[in-house]
């Protein structure tokens, strides 16, 4: 069953709620589609701790906005993945109380983005996990380890180490690949009114600085060891390219592995929609060209928050009504005073992309980080393929990571290359003495989220979805 | 009294008034867990570091957290593949790690 609606947004953070409320006050009919139980992307996910008494102000804001979204009459259809799209604006989705497709006028994609992984010779070890997934079992309540190490870059690590010294957990330490802090100057140039970060930032030094967990600069991961599960890192000195310095190894007894080392926009259904993304990797990976209104190159897909370009929740709010605005303009909601609200968004959105530039001008991964992989390292997770057959597969004519893929089934898992589309771009790079941008990503393939038969059966009573693509031809 | 004693790796935080626990089957035995916790986060209670075994035997556990990876899958009342990441807590609810989720779907 294809349903049709004005607006449609893809994920519910605060890129597609805020983009959501805009459209909806705009007098669009909007339909919200979110993967998780509740909306709220990862930037509210906090609020899903069942701690009445520890109530963020973040999760005051996120409360109330989804009450707001709902008000407005979006359609919200929640525990919901876009698995792929077929011909023009028809995406196909798999849910519980969802539709087998959805039709519309425009569509704001909000996905948002995920960790950035690593390959070192041990990081499929249990124990070796992101920052997000050990700060998401803090949420809950339980320690993701009791010895951990903290590896990465930028802010993130920080505040989940501080987070688990504060819960009980001993933080070995926080090892920041960055060499060298910027000049005062700049930093005051991007930090200057972001506040609540500044404070974020400092009280989590502070508190691994007074429970004496030591913060390293220029230090990296070399490998994770241990028998079955994680029982010891080697770690080393990282020159100013995040190469590991020869001869500077060191072994560190722990128990947990937390990876920091950034963000990736999630770009899989922009690239199934056909809209031309250039890697950026400032940016994170490959992200869309847009114009002034979020819109990319085609006419009525729009791409908001950290899905096109990483930037954080405060920039995704803003973006996100831009488009809720300009998306239901197009849609024949053209209010009066939708210009006047573009405007007034302006220099909020400047601010917000001024720290945006010094984040990345600070945290983008140098090269070094992808060096580390040796012969039997799995550069693959879900397939199981390691650095090795990779190489076969290049030196027997694969030339692309695409062609990689085809040989070795690299990224062609559970994950659709989620988890090693960036480790396995830098790898074919490399071998084959060519740039990042020349290879490429992997093309993300439909379904991008696991359906089992009978989820694809019931999409599809008598090939429907498949008529309803003959149907728009 | 938070009545989970049992779990090695909770925090003050998982601290809960009686009534918001629930149990649930782990592999054939009960295992207390907080009402909001994940399948995975009640796993980690207990201790448990890897809950799948990989086709090539590799051993796996919690990766990413957010319903991207699909690492933590287990079989839940007998649905195979089933992220523990992303999946929460019922009481009754059984979970099996032994078989091997990806192999049975």
């Amino acid at each position: 069953m294809t349903d049709y609606t004005e607006v449609t947004i893809v994920g519910g953070g605060p890129g597609g709620l805020s983009a959501a409320l805009a459209a909806a006050q705009a007098g669009a009919k909007v339909t919200l589609i979110d993967m998780y139980k509740t909306p709220g992307g990862q930037y509210y996910r906090e609020k899903d701790l069942p701690r009445p008494d520890r109530v963020s102000g973040r999760q005051l804001r996120s409360k109330r906005l989804r009450k707001e979204v709902l008000e407005a009459g979006v359609r919200v259809l929640t525990e919901t993945v876009v698995w792929g799209t077929f011909g023009g604006k028809v995406l196909a989705l798999q849910g519980r109380d969802a539709p087998t497709s959805i039709e519309s006028e425009t569509i704001i994609i909000a996905t948002g983005t995920y960790e950035r992984a690593i390959a070192f010779p041990g990081w499929t070890l249990p124990g070796v996990m992101t920052a997000g997934a050990a700060q998401t079992m803090l949420y809950h309540g339980v320690l993701p380890g009791k010895k951990l190490l903290c590896v990465g870059t930028g802010p993130l690590q920080l505040i989940v180490a501080a987070d688990a010294a504060k819960s009980g957990a001993r933080v070995v330490s926080v090892l920041e690949a960055m060499t060298a802090l910027p000049p005062v100057t700049k930093l005051v140039n991007g930090m200057w009114g972001q506040w609540p970060r500044l404070t974020e930032g400092l009280s989590s030094c502070l508190a691994l600085v007074v429970r004496g967990m030591p913060i390293r600069m220029g230090w990296g991961i070399v490998a994770a060891k241990g028998d079955g599960q994680v029982e010891e890192a080697i770690i080393g000195r990282v020159d100013s390219s995040w190469r590991m310095v020869p001869g500077t190894e060191k072994a560190i007894p722990c128990d947990t592995i937390c990876l920091g080392y950034g963000f990736v926009p999630s770009h899989a259904l922009l690239n199934l929609l056909g809209v031309d993304l250039e890697f950026r990797p400032e940016m994170g990976g490959e992200v869309p060209k847009r114009d002034a209104l979020m819109q990319t190159n085609i006419p009525g897909v729009y791409a908001v928050g950290d899905c096109a370009g990483v930037g954080g929740g405060p920039m995704a709010l803003l973006e996100g009504q831009i488009a809720g605005i300009s998306a239901a303009a197009r849609a024949g909601h053209n209010s009066a005073d939708a210009e006047a609200a573009l405007l007034k968004l302006w220099p909020a959105l400047v601010h917000e992309r001024r720290f945006q530039r010094l984040y990345s001008s600070l945290f983008t991964p140098k090269p070094g980080i992808y060096e580390l992989v040796t012969d039997d390292t799995m550069l693959c997770r879900c397939e199981e393929v390691t650095a090795a057959e990779v190489r076969r597969a290049i030196k027997l004519g694969a030339d692309t990571d695409n062609e990689v893929k085809a040989v070795t089934r690299c990224g062609m898992g559970n994950c659709e290359g989620r988890v090693c589309s960036q480790i396995l771009a830098n790898f074919v790079a490399r071998e084959t003495n060519r740039s990042l941008t020349n290879v490429g990503l992997l093309r993300p393939r439909p379904p991008l989220y696991p359906l089992s038969i009978d989820q694809l059966c019931a999409c599809a009573p008598g090939g429907r979805v498949a008529n309803s693509v003959e149907d728009r031809q | 009294m938070s009545g989970r004693e049992d779990l090695i790796m909770k925090t003050s935080l998982h601290e809960e008034p009686n009534g918001k626990t629930i149990t649930l089957m782990i592999d054939g035995l009960p295992v207390l867990a907080n009402k909001g916790d994940t399948i995975a986060s009640a796993l980690m209670a207990t201790g448990r570091r890897a809950w799948r075994l990989t086709r090539k035997g590799g051993q796996r556990g919690l990766f990413c957290g957010i319903g991207q990876c699909f690492d933590c899958l287990v079989m839940v009342d007998g649905v195979p593949g089933t992220r523990a990441c992303m999946t929460l807590v019922i009481a009754g609810m059984v979970v099996d790690t032994r078989s091997n989720p990806e192999v049975a779907s």
